[in-house]
């Protein structure tokens, strides 16, 4: 018989978020999921009329997870609708945060908003010290071919700073610390103890379980060094600062008052070095010891959902500044990671998945629903709108009074829109750009970069070490969580290999990062100027679409990646679809009814972020504009 | 129960003398005179590790982004040796789950265990919120475990022994609550009428969040000013202890971004710096500790820790009525008034200041 089960809110996500599962228990498999997005903050409607220099504070705070992407889009919209090019060492700046992003952001999701879906501190106890430090030399050796890929470009870094501690001594003070925590009936963020009685944190040794709570506390405490590129070049983080034209950390190598000099640039050599060697030699290695066990010994291939069928971004890392997105869409012929593209079908193996290029020209086949969405549209809520004619009317009426006890799926019931690309739902996140990337330079439509040639060749060492064709492992909930990984590694190279590329432009005698002719709104002219600015989020694909009228912001709209993978279920004429959490969820078995841990495991492989749904309409409900409006995301 | 922190040291196998290492290195920290060290380690020794209850309404989570970037103490020192955080929304290993069970809803996993903690720890633990509270549509602009958001907010406040807010959001109202604030958001002060430890900040600095919870677990609530501020760290405008201060008032400024006077790190003033009027500690704390914060990264401050910045824009016009270094003592007055403890005052300085300069040009200097 079927049961319902409801989980509010998620835990180790950013925002507020609700899933309902009904599961079959006698079959275990999930007959029905939803997902809800429960909050909406209004950041869009807020942006309305204020300088345009000022929208990426603004925007910057739908998340302070993935702090600075917002920031970052909002920005290239900006320079997108002004004509504003960037000078080289901002480029280069920009991408070294965007890179120390990656890392920072992958690192914290495995170890603080993933890990504890596979490992438990109750099993870590029953641990042999001896043993664990065996295993950690044993998974070092088996899987430490994957850190060739992490490369130092600048040629600076001495040797593999810190490196996992594998003594017996280490291993046994941590377990005893652990005890105590367990024992003293406080357990704090452990806590209640019967969580851990599920029966799925039997499916690592207890070696396993200890090694990665050992990595959880060190890589709480290590993470905030990867991150001091963004305190450096942004001033704080979370937040840092951007600006619209470059960035405004100077530099120059007279002056000890200068934001940038070498003293300043060797804080950031020492963080990307740090961040390499968290990567390759920690942060990749337990991932691969956990993905082999629960695919290979336990044929744990759940949680694929819609990445079988549908994945899609936009690309990113353009390797020098380009002119625009909206215009010439120069920006894809500058990209170093060609995940600007959509995949068909990957299930089939790389062979036959169908694979379509994302640039300019596809921008007019992004549009959203609202058909389950707590919006309405004026013309009905049966079809879809362009976000350059979309409209955002809330429907409070249409939000069930509280106390909630279950969420009626056939009305509305989630404050996220539904976006589609060619009217079809897609999955978007490192495990579409891995796929996407994949399959472009497989089957020959890319010219690979360097950047480009190593998502392959670690989807291939990948493969062969897990034994498993890359369509069988990466489409799953472990696959999902191994691609953000090998994404980080991405990451944490594209760090060193513009900060290189900072050097020896500072080198040749370049210290300009601020293109700041534009800098006064008097020189921008009177009228109506449109821009758009796009990046490959850690979450997946990320687009702030902009209007400006004479010098004030009059339209605004983000177009989120979570809201893409929360999106409640849409019916068109290519018939009735999920986004892909609802998709993912189906695709998972649920043991235990009352604590649906893989469920879990399933939601957070995508590193939900609620915070962003943010439609914009005033506060009577009326249409501010009829000319652009919408945005979800929810995520 | 609860251990001393005494206790938990021993039991982690750390010496007497580490302890008392360890207790000097905090007393530093909360800035507190070296005489105080034997005060701490009386706390230390016989403090129980206080339940702390985290709560989330709406909310970017970049609060405890920062939290979790102290360093001194670390985060997981604290959390797991100074508090208990039986409750929190970002870090816990369980989510909420509910069932239906005899035409009732159960509450299980962690809203389950935040039922007990509340019964069992009634009028003893640390309330702590992030994020703005939505008051429109009944509330369901934020909607938790099914119940809107504000309803725990009060709820909760009811039996904790100290509340504290988390960030500009829950402090101030923050960015949710900018003008046309479409969810009509409110800071958790609107709606819980009792003392609310403020630490402003769009995040706050790190060791300012984990600097005031050490307080609060080892000496009870720490010295605050009008507006619930620890002095500590919010007694000093950011321009009274900027390292650009003396360009300032040697009327060097930066005219654009990137210009010569930017290389040279000069004062960001005259492209909108907010310093002049934001009580915070990035002048002298800093960020990550001492490495920076943004005007030493050449980015004029926005006044992230002021009540309704985000409404002060825009960030590059020049602020109003602050007295410019030809006429430094009046400058200094403005100062001396305000850094007492109210932000009020300071802004009645400032238009009194405006006013009697309103024959003075700003673009004069």
């Amino acid at each position: 018989m079927a049961k319902r089960v409801v989980v509010d809110p998620v835990t180790r996500i950013e925002g507020h978020l609700r899933l309902e599962v009904v599961v079959d228990e006698n079959t275990h498999t999930v007959k029905d999921a939803i997902s809800s997005a429960t909050m909406w903050r209004g950041i869009e409607v807020i942006l309305q009329g204020r300088d345009p220099r000022d929208a990426w504070a603004f925007a910057q705070r739908i998340c302070g997870v993935c702090t600075t992407i917002h920031a970052l889009a909002s920005v290239r919209a900006v320079e997108d609708a002004l004509d504003i090019q960037i000078p080289k060492n901002a480029n280069y700046i920009r991408n070294i945060m965007l890179g120390t992003l990656y890392v920072h952001d992958h690192v914290v999701h495995f170890y603080h908003l993933h890990a504890l879906d596979w490992v438990s501190p109750v099993e870590a106890l029953k641990a042999d010290p001896v043993k664990t430090a065996e295993l950690q030399n044993y998974v070092l050796k088996k899987y430490g071919k994957i850190a060739e890929f992490g490369k130092d470009y600048t040629g600076l870094k001495a040797y593999p700073r810190r490196f996992p501690q594998a003594t017996v001594a280490y291993f046994k003070d941590v377990q005893f610390k652990i005890k105590k925590i367990v024992e003293s009936g406080q357990l704090g963020i452990f806590a209640p103890a019967d969580w851990w009685d599920h029966p799925d944190y039997k499916k690592l040794p207890p070696e396993v379980h200890l090694m990665a709570i050992a990595h959880y506390l060190e890589m709480l405490d290590l993470q905030r060094e990867f991150v001091i590129p963004h305190v450096v070049f942004g001033g704080k983080n979370p937040h840092p600062h951007y600006l619209v034209g470059g960035m405004n950390c100077s530099i120059s190598m007279d002056d000890g008052n200068a934001p940038v000099n070498a003293a300043r640039l060797g804080l950031v050599q020492t963080s990307v070095e740090l961040q390499l060697d968290a990567v390759n030699y920690f942060y990749l290695i337990d991932l691969l010891a956990i993905a082999d066990i629960y695919l290979n010994k336990h044929n744990w291939f759940y949680g694929g959902g819609l990445a079988k069928e549908r994945v899609l971004d936009f690309g990113e890392f353009p390797d020098e500044p380009y002119k625009d997105f909206s215009k010439t869409g120069d920006y894809w012929n500058k990209i170093l990671y060609h995940a600007n593209g959509v995949v068909h079908n990957f299930k089939e193996g790389v062979e036959k998945a169908k694979y379509e290029p994302f640039n300019k020209d596809s921008l007019q086949y992004i549009a959203e629903y609202v058909q389950h969405s707590f919006y309405h549209y004026r013309e009905g809520d049966g079809k879809a709108l362009h976000p350059w004619m979309g409209e955002t009317i809330p429907a409070p009426e249409d939000v069930p009074p509280t106390p909630w006890k279950f969420l009626d799926p056939s009305k509305k019931y989630s404050y996220a829109k539904t976006p589609v690309y060619k009217g079809l739902t897609h999955e978007v996140g490192p495990l579409a750009r891995y796929i996407v990337t994949y399959v472009a330079v497989k089957q020959g439509h890319v010219k690979p970069t360097f950047v480009d040639e190593m998502v392959v060749k670690q989807i291939d060492m990948v493969s062969e070490m897990l034994g498993l064709p890359p369509e069988k492992w990466m489409l799953s909930t472990v696959g999902r969580t191994v691609a953000r990984g090998l994404e980080a590694q991405l990451g944490a190279n594209m760090s060193s290999y513009f900060l290189k590329k900072l050097y020896d432009n500072i080198k040749a005698g370049d210290t300009q990062v601020a293109n700041n002719e534009k800098f006064d709104p008097s020189t921008w002219g009177s009228g109506i100027k449109k821009g758009v600015g796009m990046t490959a989020a850690p979450r997946g694909a990320l687009s702030h679409w902009i209007v400006i009228d004479g010098i004030t912001i009059k339209n605004y709209q983000a177009i989120v990646p979570s809201t893409w993978n929360v999106a409640p279920r849409i019916k068109n004429e290519h018939g009735e679809q999920r986004a892909a959490y609802e998709a993912a969820m189906l695709d998972t078995e649920v043991k235990v009814v009352k604590e649906p841990l893989e469920i879990l495991r399933t939601i957070h492989s995508f590193d939900p972020c609620l915070a962003c749904a943010t439609h914009i309409y005033n506060t009577k409900g009326e249409e501010i504009t009829s000319f652009n409006v919408n945005s979800a995301c929810a995520v | 129960m609860g251990k001393t922190f005494w206790e938990s040291f021993k039991e982690a196998g750390f010496s007497r003398r580490e302890f008392l290492k360890f207790a000097t290195y905090i007393t530093g920290l909360m800035g507190l005179a070296p005489s105080m060290v034997p005060q701490v380690v009386e706390a230390l020794e016989k403090k129980e590790k206080p339940v702390a209850i985290w709560l989330h309404g709406l909310e970017c989570t970049g609060c405890t982004e920062s939290f979790i970037r102290s360093n001194a103490p670390y985060a997981t020192d604290l959390i797991i040796d100074v508090i208990s955080l039986e409750y929190d929304e970002t870090l816990p290993a369980a989510s909420g789950i509910m069932y239906e069970q005899n035409g009732k809803m159960v509450r299980r996993g962690l809203i389950g265990h935040l039922d007990k903690i509340v019964e069992e720890y009634k009028g003893k633990y640390i309330l702590l919120y992030e994020g703005g509270v939505p008051l429109g549509n009944d509330g369901r602009y934020c909607i938790v475990a099914g119940r809107p958001y504000v309803e725990d907010v009060v709820e909760l406040a009811k039996h904790a022994a100290a509340l504290i807010s988390v960030g500009t959001c829950s402090s101030w109202g923050g960015i949710q609550a900018a003008r046309p604030n479409p969810t009509h958001s409110v800071p958790v002060s609107d709606v819980v009428k009792k003392p609310i430890i403020k630490i402003p900040g769009c995040p706050p600095i790190p060791e300012v969040i984990t600097g005031t919870i050490l307080h609060i677990a080892l000496f009870g609530i720490p010295p605050l000013d009008d507006q619930g501020r620890p002095k500590q760290f919010y007694g000093n405008r950011i321009h009274d202890t900027c390292y650009r201060r003396p360009f300032f008032n040697a009327g060097q400024f930066v005219e654009k971004p990137d210009d010569d006077a930017a290389k040279k790190g000069w004062c960001l003033y005259k492209i909108g710096c907010r310093g002049p009027t934001t009580y915070a500690s990035c002048g002298n704390l800093r960020w990550f500790g001492g490495i920076s914060y943004p005007i030493q990264s050449g980015a004029p401050c926005i006044g992230c820790a002021d009540k309704n910045f985000w409404d002060k824009g825009p960030f590059f016009d020049r602020l109003k009525g602050i007295v410019l270094p030809n006429v430094e003592i009046n400058a200094d007055k403005v100062g001396v008034a305000a850094a007492g403890v109210t932000a009020a005052a300071l802004a009645a300085h400032a238009v009194a200041a405006g006013i009697r300069h309103m024959n003075k040009k700003d673009d004069e200097h």
